[in-house]
Formats: structure tokens, C-alpha cells, sequence
């Protein structure tokens, strides 16, 4: 076995953080320079705000900068060049690559890159698989139906940079995944934590197999918060046998975060490729010290073809108060991601996240994987339906563990619910990012 | 790791550009597209090495 370093790069991973900020600065200023210089829309943002690329002198300057927000890319990609807009900041014949968001928050947004783009996502991804125990012993499976979405993509040439086995599990169904990982012994796969859990409940209940039973010994999640939340975490863990670790990254921005083999209950930001902002909900202020949650605005450094400069993601982030045991000096961000600004809904007055949800109930062994959450009205009075499913032989049992449910549900989220049991295998089950959470109130209005 | 070795790095990186450059000159001139369009390939990994290493280095060059 070959002596591999821990670090992908420790050039720039134990770099200290008064030169990592001397780096980002220098970074900051080339990719503003060069979206300034090439992008209309950036351009026109810019001029209305009065902000010149010489105008950012410090860090501190950055927030003068406007953010994007999605939308904004959704407009402008009606203008030309087709099909991509004015953020386009290289020629069209220059785009190799054209991938989209997933949809799950509107109509997706169309992004180019070029081959050194593509190399760069690869970059990005290689910083989250060595850290997380990929070498090029590794045989990886990847059952992502590979297409318009970026998703797991990178992850696949990150693999092969490294020098891992790679095994695309495209257009196969979950048995024949299943059945391939088994055959060829992988040990290492990507994929939602919701299909994670899908596959082991496949491999359980269709085909009398016992999932940690196979090679697999460490899985990389992405697209939704699971594997950042300890109760999904675990299930997945226990279920596969194996090691689970989050990454975090986004079509428009590329994959900027990951959770090191120390498991240190949070996700590195990759600072040297990034300029990850939080930004207090109420004020605007940026927040720079541990434990205050806020909305993330992020910038990657060197995306060349379409820009992300000061992206308004919407992601619910806060600082670690330690640094990680791991020796990297990218800083730590606390549980991951928490979700969404969108997904934080106002119930009965009270505000809710889907994932406080989610972690209660994946923490009961007697429910299973699947649950739904909708909220309605009953009258003019908000009403929160929680649909779950006991697992088989926990019917007997069934109002204690109600009542328990009900009890942590209320601890956890100061909320009251409507718990309904529906039998094992009845709720949907989803393939890529599960859509959990239905809020119905304003199609009864 | 010292800025010597950095230094060594960042200049070995700096070689492999002129020559990956001088090739896909050399395949646009000949129009020769098997040789532009490799070394294109070639230019955009070396992309990958200046931003590893020698963008560092450059910072404190430019101070």
C-alpha cells in the first residue's frame, strides 16, 4: 500500500490564514476583473452599483460588490448568444460542456463551461474525494442516471484523476446496481442520501440482501443535507457498513465544500478555491464569527465561461468555533448545510426547517426511511400532517412510539402534528432529491 | 513546504506552458486539429497546476 499524504494539495490546505487571505484577495480581484471585463450582465450590475474592479483594494471591500441571485440568471438567459445570455464571458465555440440546475427550485439555469472549466470542477472534486479516503486502490460505483444535471459528473472525473477504478451504474436499475457493486466489489460509491437509503431498503426487501455485507466502505453524498444530519447520517452508516460523508456544491457555483475523514460534524469550505460569505438574514451584515447562523454568498475563484461572483445561494450556514483535527486550515462549517432560506417555512407563527424534521424522525430504528411532510389549513388554522411508515413487527407497538415521536417533534421544532402511519412501503420513494416537503397552504387560498 | 521548492515548481509549470503553447501554435499553423486540440487539453490541466501551485507563489512575487 502506498504512503498517500492526507491532503490532496497541502500546499494550499495547511496553508495559514493570513496567506490563504492574501490568496483569496488576489483571486477575488481577477475573477471580478474579468467577469467586469467580459460579461454584459455582470457589467451593467456593476455600473448601476458604481463598483469598479480597482475599487476592491481589501476583503472588506468584497461586500460592495452586488450579489446574483438565481433569477436573475434565469433572465438573462432569454437574450443572446442561445442559449446561454449575456453572463457568457468566452466565445460559444470555447463551451465543451452544458449542464443545468436540477429544476428543484424553478425553471433550471443553463450552465457552459469550457474544457478548463471542466478540468477545474474535476480539481475542485478531487480536494473532497482524497479527504475523504478515495485513493487510487478504490474501485468507485456510481448509480447516477448520468445526464443534463451535473450532479455526480465531476465526481466521476475526479475518480479517474485520482486514479480509482470507475464504474458508471448510468441507465441500470437499482437492482442491477446492486447486483454490479457486488459482482465487481466496489468499495467506495456516490449518491443522494435518499437514493442511499433506497438502495439499501432494494437490497433488503427485494433481494434478501444485507447491504453491509457487500464491499462498499465509504459513500460521498450531495444534493440534499443528509449526511451532515446525524440521524440520516447513521442510518446510512449502519445500513452500508460503511463511512458516509457530505460534500456540498452546486451547478452554478461548482463543489465548494466536504466533510474530511475526521467526521468533524461540519464541512470544510475549500477556501482556496472559493470565497464563502455569510450574510445575517435580518441585517445584511457579514457574519465572521462561529455560531450565528446566516445565508451563504459564495464566489468561485476561477470559473471562467459563465461567473459565479458573489452568488446569493440561499444556503443556511454558520462557522465552527474549532478548527478541525485534520491539520487543513480551511475553515469549518458547523452541521453542514441546513438547508435553504426557501425551505424555512412560517407555521402557526413558528418558523420551521424540514431538516429539524428529518432528524427526529430518521432517529427512530421502529420508522422507516420514507416520511412526508405537508402543511395545510384547517380552517384559518395551520395544520402540519406527518405522513411515516412503521417498519415491519413495530405495529404492536405503535402508540408508544407515536407518542415518543410526538414528544421529540415537539422538543425539537415547538410544533404540534398530525401523525399519520401508513404501511410499510407506501410512501413515495425518490431516485435522486426527494421532494419531502409539500407546503399547500397557498393553493387553498 | 519553503518557497524554494515552490519557486522550482511553479518555473517546471511555467516551462510546460510555453512548450504546450508553442505546440498548439505549431497545430493551428499546420492545421494540424490532432495536435491543437491536444495541446489544448494539455494547456487546461496546466491551468490545474498554476492554480495548485504556482498561484501562491505568484502572490508573493507580485507582493
Amino acid at each position: 500500500m502506498a504512503d498517500w499524504s492526507p491532503y490532496w494539495n497541502e500546499i494550499l490546505e495547511t496553508i495559514d490564514g493570513g496567506r490563504l487571505r492574501e490568496l483569496q484577495l488576489k483571486k477575488f480581484r481577477r475573477i471580478f476583473r474579468w467577469t467586469w471585463e467580459h460579461s454584459r450582465f455582470h457589467r451593467r450590475l456593476y455600473d448601476q452599483a458604481g463598483i469598479r474592479p480597482e475599487d476592491i483594494k481589501t476583503l472588506e471591500d468584497v461586500v460592495h460588490v452586488p450579489k446574483v441571485e438565481k433569477s436573475m440568471m434565469r433572465e438573462i438567459q432569454s437574450k443572446d448568444p442561445f442559449p446561454y445570455g449575456e453572463a457568457l464571458c468566452v466565445p460559444l465555440e470555447e463551451v465543451t460542456e452544458f449542464r443545468q440546475t436540477s429544476g428543484s427550485t424553478g425553471q433550471p439555469v443553463y450552465q457552459p463551461d469550457t474544457w478548463q472549466d471542466w478540468e477545474w470542477w474535476a480539481e475542485c472534486w478531487c480536494y473532497i474525494l482524497w479527504a475523504q479516503g478515495y485513493r487510487p486502490s478504490d474501485r468507485v460505483f456510481i448509480p447516477f442516471g448520468y445526464n443534463v444535471f451535473v450532479a455526480f459528473w465531476a465526481g466521476h472525473y475526479a475518480a479517474e484523476k485520482i486514479g480509482c477504478e470507475v464504474i458508471p451504474g448510468g441507465v441500470l436499475d437499482t437492482q442491477a446496481r446492486i447486483l454490479k457493486i457486488q459482482e465487481l466489489k466496489a468499495t467506495a460509491m456516490m449518491s443522494t442520501p435518499t437514493y442511499v437509503l433506497g438502495m439499501a431498503m432494494t437490497a433488503r426487501d427485494r433481494m434478501n440482501m444485507d447491504p453491509s455485507a457487500l464491499t462498499i466502505n465509504k459513500i460521498t453524498c450531495a444534493g440534499e443535507p443528509g449526511a451532515s444530519i446525524p440521524s440520516t447520517k447513521r442510518r446510512m452508516e449502519e445500513a452500508w457498513g460503511a463511512k458516509v460523508f457530505d460534500h456540498t456544491g452546486a451547478t452554478e457555483v461548482g463543489a465548494w465544500g466536504y466533510e474530511c475523514t475526521e467526521q468533524p460534524g461540519g464541512i470544510h469550505v475549500n477556501e482556496a478555491m472559493f470565497l464563502v460569505e455569510i450574510e445575517d438574514l435580518e441585517t445584511g451584515e457579514i457574519i465572521r464569527n462561529p455560531g450565528q447562523r446566516g445565508k451563504m454568498v459564495i464566489t468561485a475563484f476561477d470559473r471562467m465561461a459563465q461567473p459565479c461572483v458573489r452568488f446569493d445561494s440561499k444556503d443556511l450556514i454558520e462557522w465552527a468555533p474549532e478548527p478541525c483535527s485534520c491539520g487543513r486550515s480551511f475553515r469549518l462549517l458547523k452541521g453542514g448545510v441546513h438547508g435553504r432560506v426557501d425551505d424555512i417555512v412560517k407555521v402557526k407563527g413558528v418558523l420551521l426547517a424540514p431538516s429539524a424534521i428529518e432528524e427526529v424522525v430518521r432517529a427512530f430504528p421502529e420508522l422507516s426511511d420514507e416520511f412526508e411532510v405537508v402543511v395545510c389549513k384547517r380552517g384559518d388554522l395551520d395544520q402540519i400532517v406527518l405522513k411515516i411508515e412503521l417498519m415491519p413487527g413495530a405495529e404492536e407497538n405503535k402508540t408508544a412510539i407515536l407518542g415518543r415521536l410526538n414528544d421529540q417533534l415537539r422538543l425539537r421544532t415547538n410544533l404540534g402534528y398530525q401523525v399519520e402511519c401508513h404501511p410499510y412501503g407506501d410512501l413515495p420513494r425518490y431516485e435522486v432529491k426527494a421532494r419531502r416537503f409539500k407546503d399547500l397552504r397557498q393553493k387553498e387560498i | 513546504m519553503d518557497d524554494r521548492v515552490l519557486k522550482e515548481l511553479t518555473q517546471q509549470i511555467h516551462v510546460l506552458k510555453e512548450t504546450a503553447l508553442a505546440v498548439r501554435s505549431k497545430g493551428v499553423n499546420l492545421r494540424i486539429p490532432a495536435v491543437e486540440r491536444n495541446a489544448a487539453r494539455i494547456l487546461a490541466s496546466v491551468k490545474m497546476l498554476e492554480l495548485t501551485m504556482g498561484d501562491l507563489l505568484d502572490d508573493r512575487a507580485e507582493g
